[in-house]
């Protein structure tokens, strides 16, 4: 375990030595700040449209905060490739992956250290949007648990997409081509459903199911299902357990 | 304290390492030879844990490094061609960093990262990105790296390669204080470094070992006869005649320069020093003596001979000056 958290705290180190953690930050929260601002002004046309008495008020969990964060798992999509494309690829091509591997480590030890880091910078690119929570919870009512819910769900899908994103980057020395390959890969689980009602009902619920932001839905809307949690804990362990085969191999092709 | 046996290694149809034993004893310093591509980075590679071999075994201290490999690697520090540092890290973080993936325990940590940094001469760098440091240092925080958890054994690939002269020298001093404490293999293909450095060579060539021995017994081995050396200034004389009379001389090999200069290779028996005897009969014959000295096979020589392509034969035929000298 020491171990682990070593090597996590060297990924999240270098993260911040390097411009990457400043710059996937900034501009996710540039990001973010717009769409969290567009949605706003949308929710206050919609508000103040409404005729008072003509209906419930519009609910600003499900009318303001589970759209927002639907957007944050689009610009997670596209700066999660730019997380994990480095993590392997970078160190096979400075040497430094004969570091890692003539240590008293196990290929475990050094997947999980490099997953929880790349889980640590992603959790504090997410901690950035608490700022804007924070001001809705200064100026309305909305209610903690669907947020609570939907961290939890964004936490749980960037896992995924690490996982896969360490996966990839295992497989090569070349950064650029672990990020294309990332994203593109990131890309159609996101919309692989778009196909689904070609493959007949049984197929479209297999492909449905296997879309990544599918999952996210319930969360959004402050329901913790199991099957969902289930879903991206299996894919995080696959995607591990794939990037310790991909490790060995290469050990033995040399 | 290192045993290698049978070692191979396989990269689809190409074989690196073909069969590779040798046994390094605790606190000898081995020094790996061969040209490039003969195998030396690959063996160091496995030695390390890094890769496992296709074929054979290798023990560190009595651990087997495939099947017990995170007992091995405790007990071996490692620096590759390149030293492994991350760019965005400083110096001492670096370290730092490696003194814990090695498993120093934690509070042993800082006491072992100042020693290290003392010894290898990088306290002043402490605080410099690794990826800002030049070509010499990044190497001594290679070493540092290394070092850092007092393995047992050293594997060194190369240690020297880049630096500058100074700091070649400082390099092998460090080296050479390091063996006793610690069992060292480096690899070089810099001859002269293997002589003033190692206890012992191990010459590989396309993956086999061709030789293991002192490097001095390397170099007597080679000899078949002793050769010396002259340079007489000799107006029309005939010099191979002259030269020939004396006892225990068997070859006299002369070469006619401008100014009646005559360049001469004298082989003799080995074990019988004639420089007395070859200045007596140049001074004797009234000629000037200009040069006198004995021929030693270099390293360069017996490395050359013993990679080049028929490496299996004999190490007489091996040595292209003895074969050379007899047909004359």
């Amino acid at each position: 375990m020491r171990n682990v958290i070593t090597i996590a705290r060297k990924e999240l180190q270098s993260y911040f030595a390097s411009p990457i953690a400043y710059v996937v930050i900034g501009f996710f929260a540039l990001l973010f700040g717009y769409f969290f601002a567009s949605l706003i002004y949308w929710f206050e046309q919609q508000s103040l449209q409404m005729t008072p008495g003509s209906g419930p008020p519009l609910n600003i969990n499900q009318a303001l905060i589970g759209p927002v964060f639907m957007n944050v798992s689009v610009i997670v999509l596209f700066v999660m490739p730019m997380i994990t494309m480095r993590t392997y690829a970078e160190e096979k091509r400075s040497g430094t992956m004969e570091l890692l591997l003539t240590s008293p480590l196990t290929d475990v030890q050094i997947i999980l250290g490099k997953f929880l880091g790349a889980l640590g910078l992603y959790a504090v690119m997410l901690a950035v949007t608490l700022i804007h929570v924070g001001v809705l919870f200064l100026y309305g009512n909305p209610e903690w648990k669907p947020v609570a819910t939907v961290y939890l769900g964004l936490l749980l899908m960037g896992a995924c997409f690490i996982s896969a994103g360490l996966f990839i980057s295992s497989l090569t020395k070349n950064q650029i081509v672990a990020g294309m390959v990332t994203f593109a890969v990131f890309l159609l689980l996101w919309v692989i459903n778009w196909l689904g009602q070609s493959f007949g009902p049984t197929g479209q619920a297999v492909i449905s199911h296997l879309s990544i932001t599918e999952h996210l839905d319930d969360f959004a809307r402050g329901i913790i299902d199991t099957k969902h949690v289930i879903y991206y804990l299996s894919f995080i362990v696959f995607g591990l357990f794939l990037t310790a085969k991909s490790v060995d191999s290469e050990r033995w092709r040399g | 304290m290192i045993e290698v046996q049978h070692l191979s290694k396989r990269y689809g149809p190409f074989t690196a390492v073909d069969d590779v034993s040798f046994s390094v004893g605790a606190g000898e310093i081995l020094g790996f030879l061969g040209p490039n591509g003969a195998g030396k980075t690959t063996t160091m590679r496995i030695i390390t844990g890094y890769m496992p071999a296709s074929e054979g075994t290798v023990t560190v201290a009595g651990h087997d490094v495939f099947s017990d490999a995170i007992e091995a690697k405790k007990r071996t520090g490692y620096l590759p061609e390149t030293p492994p540092l991350y760019p965005d890290m400083s110096v001492r973080d670096y370290v730092t960093f490696v003194a814990r993936i090695k498993g120093v325990p934690s509070r042993e940590v800082r006491g072992r990262v100042d020693d290290v940094m003392k010894k290898t001469h990088i306290a002043d760098m402490a605080s410099r990105h690794c990826g800002k440091l030049s070509k010499g240092y990044k190497q001594r925080v290679g070493l540092a790296q290394a070092l850092i958890h007092n393995p047992d054994v050293l594997v060194l690939d190369e240690p020297t390669a880049g630096l500058d002269p100074k700091q070649i020298i400082e390099a092998r001093q460090l080296i050479t204080e390091l063996g006793g404490n610690h069992t060292v293999v480096l690899s070089t293909h810099i001859l002269p470094e293997v002589s003033q450095t190692c206890n012992r060579v191990v010459i590989i060539a396309r993956g086999k070992v061709v030789a293991v021995d002192t490097p001095d017994n390397l170099t007597a081995r080679l000899r078949g006869s002793e050769t010396m050396y002259l340079q007489v200034s000799a107006p029309g004389a005939d010099v191979t005649q002259a030269l020939a009379a004396i006892a225990g001389i068997t070859r006299v090999k002369a070469e006619a320069g401008g100014n009646g200069l005559v360049s001469i290779e004298v082989d003799c028996e080995q074990g019988r020093d004639v420089r007395r005897e070859l200045a007596a009969t140049v001074v004797h014959q009234g000629w000037g003596l200009l040069e006198l000295r004995p021929m030693r096979m270099s390293l360069e020589d017996i490395f050359l001979s013993l990679t080049t392509e028929d490496a299996g034969s004999a190490p007489a035929d091996a040595a292209p000056a003895a074969t050379e000298a007899a047909s004359a």
